[in-house]
Order: structure tokens, then sequence, then C-alpha cells
């Protein structure tokens, strides 16, 4: 290659060694010079002389907090941290724990006595109901069937031992501000409570004695209406069946 | 750091060793933030420049090469690359100042044929002030400002191949200036 070939390469180093070359010029440059060793040598003078632009400006001190940053950014530095952030997270985990506790021990608490609800009135059912078997084997309970509507079922009484028992099938169930309400009607027409209850929703049938603090004898029937929460002192609301015996 | 020698200290910085690198930055993050700091004009931004300049050599000392130049030279070369980078991040124009003011000029005008790194940038400062304004402007926009020799035309508004003459010509002055003698 001679001189001239060259002299558009030469030109171009001094700019190429600041690194002011346009990018075009610069692939051209870089391609001339994996050949030229001589262009090789003019680079390395410039960029003697441009590395030792980068020494030209006298020292200046960035404020003493960056030293302070950057030793936070190493590993020992981040390490003394990490503990505080396990602690931080193992006291996140305990509390969670915690809290999970007591909230399973509450759930565990009311599902108790949940059950025990529903184990007391189940026992209430198998007493009522062994009530009404034994009604039934003494020779002198009457049975007198219920039919109205949305309700059957039978009353069994027994006039001789003052006993009275409902089974019910089919009882609606009602709203919490309301209550089934049993009667017994004297020959007068007064109505006397004889008892409230309110049906099961996971039993197909309720038996449910009827109470009275005087003999049966001295009634002629048994009703049943509903009535608010709590019972009424006479019958209110709608009447449900009415049985006369 | 002529007691100590920097290629050792660098793979040592490798190794993970902090004190030595805390060392490293001891002893050159005041050459280190002046670049950033002309660079860049904003003592934050270059503050985080040399901080980013800093955490490029933690991470990758290990490509630091002794024979291909000093370990200065080196992390003043990732600084500019840094703070260049921040620059066109930022989007910023250059400004048009001479920012080389001629009163800070060295009152003692060091041996040139001294190799210490100490006497080096005194060196190169003095072959700087030696340049006439226009060119030092040259200087300052392509090796401070990252602008290319097409940039620099458009600033300046001048042809594209009075640029390219202005700053070859303002090269080999500084080479004659500087160079050994």
């Amino acid at each position: 290659m001679t001189y001239f070939e060259h002299l558009p390469f030469l030109e171009n180093i001094p700019a190429y060694a600041l690194g002011a070359l346009d990018a075009k010029d610069a692939a051209a440059l870089e391609a001339h010079l994996r050949t030229c060793a001589s262009c090789r040598d003019e680079l390395a003078a410039y960029r003697l002389t441009s590395d030792n632009l980068l020494m030209s400006l006298p020292p200046q001190q960035p404020s003493t907090a960056l030293r302070q940053r950057l030793q936070r950014r190493l590993p020992s530095a981040q390490k003394a941290a990490r503990p505080r952030l396990n602690w931080s997270f193992r006291r996140v985990a305990v509390g969670m724990a915690i809290l999970l506790l007591l909230a399973l021990n509450m759930f565990s608490i009311l599902q108790v006595r949940a059950l025990r609800s529903q184990q007391a009135q189940l026992m209430d059912q198998i007493q009522n109901g062994q009530l009404a078997l034994v009604m039934l084997s003494y020779p002198h309970t009457q049975s007198f069937p219920i039919k109205a509507e949305n309700v059957t079922g039978s009353l069994l009484l027994d006039k001789e031992y003052n006993n009275a028992v409902l089974i019910l099938r089919g009882l609606p169930s009602i709203p919490e501000d309301q209550t089934y309400q049993v009667w017994l009607i004297a020959p007068n027409g007064e109505r006397t409570s004889a008892g409230l209850l309110r049906p099961q929703t996971n039993l197909p049938f309720i038996s449910e004695p009827v109470y009275s603090t005087q003999d049966l004898v001295n009634f002629v029937g048994v009703g049943m209406t509903v009535e608010p929460a709590g019972g009424s002192d006479h019958p209110t609301g709608q009447q449900i069946f009415r049985i006369d015996f | 750091m002529p007691e100590i020698d920097e290629d050792q200290l660098v793979k040592r910085v490798a190794q993970g060793d902090e004190h030595a690198f805390l060392t490293v930055y001891d002893c050159y993050v005041g050459r280190v933030h002046a670049l950033t700091l002309r660079i860049l004009g904003d003592p934050m931004l270059a503050e985080e420049a040399t901080q980013d300049t800093f955490l490029k050599l933690w991470s990758r000392a290990y490509l630091y090469l002794a024979e291909r130049g000093s370990l200065l030279i080196w992390l003043l070369t990732i600084a500019r690359r840094t703070a260049l980078d921040r620059l066109r991040l930022e989007g910023r124009r250059p400004t048009l100042s001479d920012s080389e003011d001629p009163d800070e000029t060295l009152q003692s005008i060091p041996d040139r044929n001294s190799l210490s790194e100490e006497d080096r940038w005194q060196s190169m400062h003095f072959a700087i002030q030696a340049l006439s304004p226009e060119q030092r402007q040259l200087i300052e926009l392509a090796y401070y400002q990252g602008l290319s020799q097409s940039e620099i035309a458009e600033v300046l508004g001048w042809p594209l191949g009075t640029v390219k003459t202005r700053l070859r010509a303002a090269m080999e002055r500084l080479r004659r200036e500087w160079g050994p003698k």
C-alpha cells in the first residue's frame, strides 16, 4: 500500500484515538488496522496521548458519604445486614404463626360449640323419640293423625300418665325472629302454652313433648301457631294445625 | 502507588479482598471523580458515575491486564465510558464554554520525561494549556463530551471537513507538546 493509500486512514487515526470518529469511518479504519502494522503503531502513539488526557485533570475528592455508600455495597456489609433482615423476617413469621394458631383455636372453639349444640339437640331428639316409643307401648296411648298444609305427623297422647308427644314431618324452617308455639286448648277455647320448637334442618322429622302443668284431661285439643321469637301469651300468628281429642 | 504492586492489588480485588478494593478507592477516587465531574458537570451525577466506576472495578477486576496499561488508566477509561453513558442517558447538550481556565494552569512545569503518575497528569495539563482555545474546545467536545466529528460539526456549525482538519491538528499539537522529547 502506498503512502497516498494510507493517507485517508492516517488522517482518521487522531479522531479514532479520541473516540470521535463517525461509525462508518471507524469501521473502515478498524478493518485497515487489522492488516497494517504501521497504522497500528501510529494509533498506539495517539492512544498514549488520549490516555494521558484522562489524567490531565487535577484530583477532586467526592463527599465522604460516597465511600460509605460503596462499603455498604460490599459483601461483608451485606452479610452484616442480612441477620437483621432474617431477624425481622423471623419475627414476622413468628407473629404470623401465632395469629394463625389463634385463628385455628377460635375456629376450633366455634366448631366444638356448634358440635355440642348439635349433640344436645340430637340427645333431645333421641330422648323424645324414646318417650314416643315408650308411649306407643302403653295400651292407653292414643294416636291422632296430623294433616295440614306442608306438615304431617301424629300426636301421641296418654291421659293416664299425663304424657303427650308431637311427631311432625315436613315442618318448614322458620326465620330467626319467629318460633313455632304449641298450645293446649281448654273446653272453653282458652289456650295454654305447651312449649316452643324450631325444626332441625338436618332431621327428617321432629318429636317434641307437649309440656303441661295441668292434667291433660282438662284439655280438648292441641294446636300450633307461628309466634315471635320467645313465644306469646296467647296465639297471635298463623295457625299450622289443630287437633281435637 | 509506587510502593504497591498494582497487579497484585487488583488480583486481590478480583478474589474479593475488600481491603484491597478500598485501598484502590482511596488512592484513585480523586482522579476518577475529577473526570466524571468534568464530563457530567453535576456533583451528584458525578458521584453516581464514580460509584458505578468502582463497582465495575469490584465486579470486573479479573478483566484487568497489567501489560495493557496502568490501573489508573484502566479505571479512568471505565470512568469516562460510564460518565459518557450517563451523559447520553440524560440527553444533555454539551456546553461550549472553555472549561480549561488558564488561571488554573499549574505554577510549576514538571519534568515531562518523568514516568511518575503524579507528574504525567501535570505534564498533560500543561500541554492542554498550550492549545488554542478553539483546539481545546474541540478536544473538550470530542473527549469529555463524547461527540463524534459529525456531531461536533453540527454543534459548532462548522463544515465536517473543517472539524476533521482542526481536530487532527489539535491532537498532533498535543502529541508534540506532551510526547517524549
